[in-house]
């Protein structure tokens, strides 16, 4: 990740808005051969240090008639997140150093032009440390700080597929150094919210959450302390949640940080900026009886019910349950669905508990045969099912709850 | 309301801690109006309780205390801490610990409130005053220092006195124990998770404490024991009042002029002036034009524009960058002129056989003169194992000197030197003082020379005198 010293943040006063800087195809499209120059800087750089390595890539943006030394350095950053450096475990730089300084001690002071009282010139203490230590000299002085990490050197440049992978990375970090200062996070959810708040989860982050009048979901994300003051410490988790989030289908997101002369300024982010996530959307189906319980069940409502997939949330407090499946029915009426296979223990009871906690909230179990003895009593009468839940089964107990 | 909800006579009442700040459950909004300070709590929809930072658990015990009108049972889940066992309570005696007057004193003053702060030039022995007052309450104690270094100092330092391995948190090493040391970047980050498992907390260099978000390692914090450790509580920036809510009030002070030729050793500043080279000069008057006519040029258009505009301009504009490197390069000059070397030569001649150090305004510099004059250089990069080898030979004579950079700026304690020479660094009172602290210490060698080395008109010239403006340079100026 960048840090606030590499973030380029562009205000705009009229609207009361702040973009993270963005180099796209259509604006910044020259970008890309630039990129590709600065990763064959590297590719070839392997065995130059750090220092030099960044004074390629500055020299080569220094043609770049718009291209602020924030960028430069936050690609020098990211160039050297994909890079692998010789760092010098073993401390070898550092007995280098021990062995020349304690030869030197005796001859010291060392002086330029000799005189009667000190004799030793800084060139002879060199050639006789150097005899000493069985090297040259301009051995030994290449050696002497290459565990500083500006001069330690390229081993393997493992890097970028390319240069639109750069720039797409560019952006994201971006986006994320900008969150550091926001201090708190609102996501309209309409599809993955349980990836959504799962991820928030990930990321420390509390939560408030609202339902829309039109279905959405309103959830704030923000820490412990945010309700006593205002405070940025949550920006990092903002940013940790931001490759999640990207991963995620269907949300707008606004963010509220204080810009020049403490004004609120707001960040707007969305599914659709083409933001492209490092993280892979999220599996389709928890498990396989979901999956086939889906299928059978049809696009077609069944006895007046349809089918939605994790279209509901539960919350109680900081706790959140999305249950499988909403079944709709056409006078309006919804039963939550939530199956449970057969897993660990721990996971059981946390479902048990769940169940206890939202009982009366419409909420439907349908639980695995060999988990259901393992289960605690407590639980109102679950569905049980032997391989696979068939929708009859289902529908038989919807029938019932009339 | 939603807090009318909360049933103050059916459930127990609940004092916990939750990450970094405190939850009361079992109070109606009434109750937590009438008894407590105003706008202590705040009521939380998110979790159904009332909320307030950690730094109040002191306060909030006491007013409970306090409480004339029968309150329901209190479950106070807070405190983790535990007693702790230093070895021999009596070793740690103030007449086994050898504390001067001055320093019981100051350990008095603490313990009558047992939170505020201690102010102490550097050198007068604050960590044994610390060490005196840890082992004293004998409860679970986290040390909070500005960096690794000093981390690991204080660690040396409590496994010296109570032979205890404490805990560390930071540099990469997640180990917390009833006693515990920690940076200020670890216990901010870390505060939200042990924040209830210490009764007391030391601040060491406490004016580190305020900034905005590192005085979360104090508001996260239950301890109701806090001690504030400095020499030099003023911040630029006004924030040092803050101290007074986050640590304590000032308890005890010490003055500079207080301590010097009693505790520390006697000193004089003697000012070099060096001038830059053919060369240098050459290059340094062509940057400065080039900044001087970019600024001229767009105050021309724009009278208000500053040094502040032009950073923020240098982003779309070329001709600002320009102008802008062409700043930095003038300032690496200033910093690296070769007559700063020169004139070190001399007094390495000068003051040969006296250990010295040397502190360089950049760790570019600092190597400079490492590679030429061949001594030491102590850097952020040095492992422990690399530091102490150093701080050793210079202690033992194995090494005639060291040149530093920021590493020794503040708190680690060095051998005893007779000479130290500044030959950059910035301009701001505390780094001075702090720095001269480092060879004031009362040495062997009684009277201790410094020396500062910058370069004539140029800002280097600027920010050796507002260095010399402060206390600690004021007297035996003698150039």
């Amino acid at each position: 990740m960048l840090t606030s010293a590499e973030s380029i943040l562009e205000y705009d006063h009229s609207a009361n808005e702040v973009r993270p800087d963005r180099l796209t195809r259509q604006t910044h499209g020259h970008y890309l051969v630039f990129a590709e120059r600065m990763l064959a800087v590297y590719r070839r750089g392997i065995g130059s240090t750090r220092r030099d390595l960044h004074h390629r890539v500055e020299a080569i943006c220094g043609s770049l008639e718009d291209c602020p030394l924030r960028r430069v350095r936050a690609f020098c950053k990211l160039l050297d997140e994909a890079s692998n450096y010789r760092t010098d475990r073993r401390g070898c730089a550092a007995k280098l150093r021990r062995d020349v300084f304690s030869l030197a001690a005796p001859l010291h002071p060392l002086v330029t032009e000799p005189d009667g009282l000190f004799a030793t010139t800084q060139e002879r203490a060199k050639k006789l440390i150097a005899d000493e230590l069985g090297k040259t000299w301009s051995q030994i002085d290449e050696q002497l700080f290459s565990d500083v990490i500006e001069f330690q050197r390229l081993d393997d440049f493992p890097g970028y597929p390319g240069a639109a992978a750069l720039l797409a990375r560019y952006n994201v970090a971006q986006t994320q150094a900008a969150l550091y200062r926001a201090e708190e996070l609102s996501v309209w959810s309409r599809t993955d919210h349980k990836f959504i708040l799962r991820y928030a989860k990930l990321a420390r982050l509390m939560h408030s959450i609202r339902r829309n009048a039109d279905g959405f979901y309103h959830f704030r994300f923000n820490g412990p302390a945010s309700v006593l003051r205002q405070s940025t410490r949550y920006g990092v988790a903002f940013a940790r949640l931001i490759p999640g989030l990207l991963s995620c289908r269907d949300w707008d997101a606004l963010a509220r940080l204080r810009g020049p002369r403490r004004r609120w300024y707001s960040l707007k982010l969305s599914s659709r900026d083409g933001l492209s996530s490092p993280v892979t959307a999220p599996a389709d189906f928890d498990s396989r009886v979901e999956a086939d319980f889906f299928r059978e069940w049809g696009e077609n409502p069944r006895e007046g019910w349809r089918l939605e997939r994790e279209a509901d949330l539960l919350h109680h407090g900081q706790t959140v349950c999305t249950p499988d499946f909403t079944m709709i029915h056409q006078d309006g009426r919804r039963v939550l669905l939530e199956i449970v296979g057969f897993w660990t223990p721990e996971y059981l009871a946390s479902k048990a508990k769940i169940a206890q906690q939202f009982d009366g909230s419409n909420l439907l179990l349908a639980v695995s045969h060999n988990a259901r003895l393992v289960l605690p009593n407590t639980i109102t009468a679950p569905i049980v099912f032997k391989t696979r839940l068939r929708p009859r089964d289902v529908l038989c107990r919807l029938a019932e709850m009339r | 309301m939603a807090f009318r909800e909360i049933n103050s006579t059916r459930k127990p009442c609940e004092l916990s801690f939750d990450s970094g700040t405190l939850l009361i459950r079992g109070f109606s909004g009434d109750q937590i109006d009438r008894i407590f300070r105003r706008d202590q709590w705040r009521f939380d929809p998110r979790v159904g309780a009332f909320r307030t930072d950690a730094l109040n658990y002191r306060n909030v015990v006491e007013t409970l205390r306090a409480v004339d009108t029968p309150t329901p049972v209190l479950f106070d889940r807070v405190p983790q801490w535990v007693s702790i066992e230093v070895r021999g309570r009596a070793a740690a005696s103030p007449s086994a610990l050898k504390l001067r007057e001055d320093q019981l004193t100051a350990s008095k003053s603490w313990l009558a409130t047992r939170r505020g702060c201690v102010i102490m030039p550097t050198g007068t022995g604050k960590t044994e005053v610390a060490l005196y007052l840890i082992a004293e309450l004998a409860r679970s104690a986290l040390i909070v220092a500005p960096v690794r270094d000093l981390m690991y100092q204080w660690h040396r330092r409590i496994l010296d006195r109570f032979g205890v391995d404490a805990g560390i948190l930071g540099d990469g090493i997640c180990r917390v124990s009833p006693l515990t040391v920690t940076t200020y970047d670890s216990a901010q980050i870390h505060m939200p998770q042990i924040g209830n498992r210490f009764a007391l907390v030391v601040f060491d260099e406490c004016h580190h404490l305020p900034g905005p978000l590192r005085q979360d390692a104090a508001r996260m914090s239950a301890a109701p024991y806090r001690l504030g450790l400095t020499a030099t509580p003023e911040r630029t920036d006004g924030r040092h009042r803050l101290l007074d809510e986050l640590i304590g009030e000032v308890v005890y002070r010490q003055h500079l002029s207080q301590a010097r030729g009693r505790t520390l050793a006697d000193y004089h500043v003697q000012r070099i002036p060096v001038h830059l080279s053919d060369d240098e000069q050459q290059r340094y008057s062509a940057l400065s034009l080039t900044v001087r006519d970019y600024i001229a040029r767009r105050r021309e258009l724009d009278p208000q524009f500053d040094w502040q505009s032009l950073c923020s301009e240098s982003g779309s504009d070329p001709n600002a960058r320009r102008a802008l490197r062409a700043f930095h390069a003038k300032s690496a000059i200033e910093d690296r002129a070769t007559e700063k070397l020169r004139v070190l030569e001399d007094l390495f001649r000068l003051h040969c056989g006296e250990p010295f150090l040397v502190f360089a305004g950049s760790n570019a510099m600092a190597r400079d003169v490492s590679r030429k004059f061949l001594i030491p250089c102590l850097l952020s990069h040095c492992r422990k194992r690399e530091r102490l080898d150093i701080l050793q030979g210079l202690e033992q004579g194995r090494y005639p000197g060291i040149v530093a950079n920021r590493v020794l700026d503040e708190g680690v304690d060095l051998p005893d030197v007779k000479v130290a020479i500044v030959i950059g660094g910035s301009g701001s009172s505390r780094q001075a003082i702090q720095r001269l602290g480092r060879i004031l210490r009362r040495s062997r060698f009684g009277r201790g020379t410094i020396y500062e080395i910058y370069t004539r008109q140029t800002r280097d010239e600027t920010r050796s005198r507002r260095r010399r403006a402060n206390d600690a340079y004021q007297r035996r100026v003698d150039s």
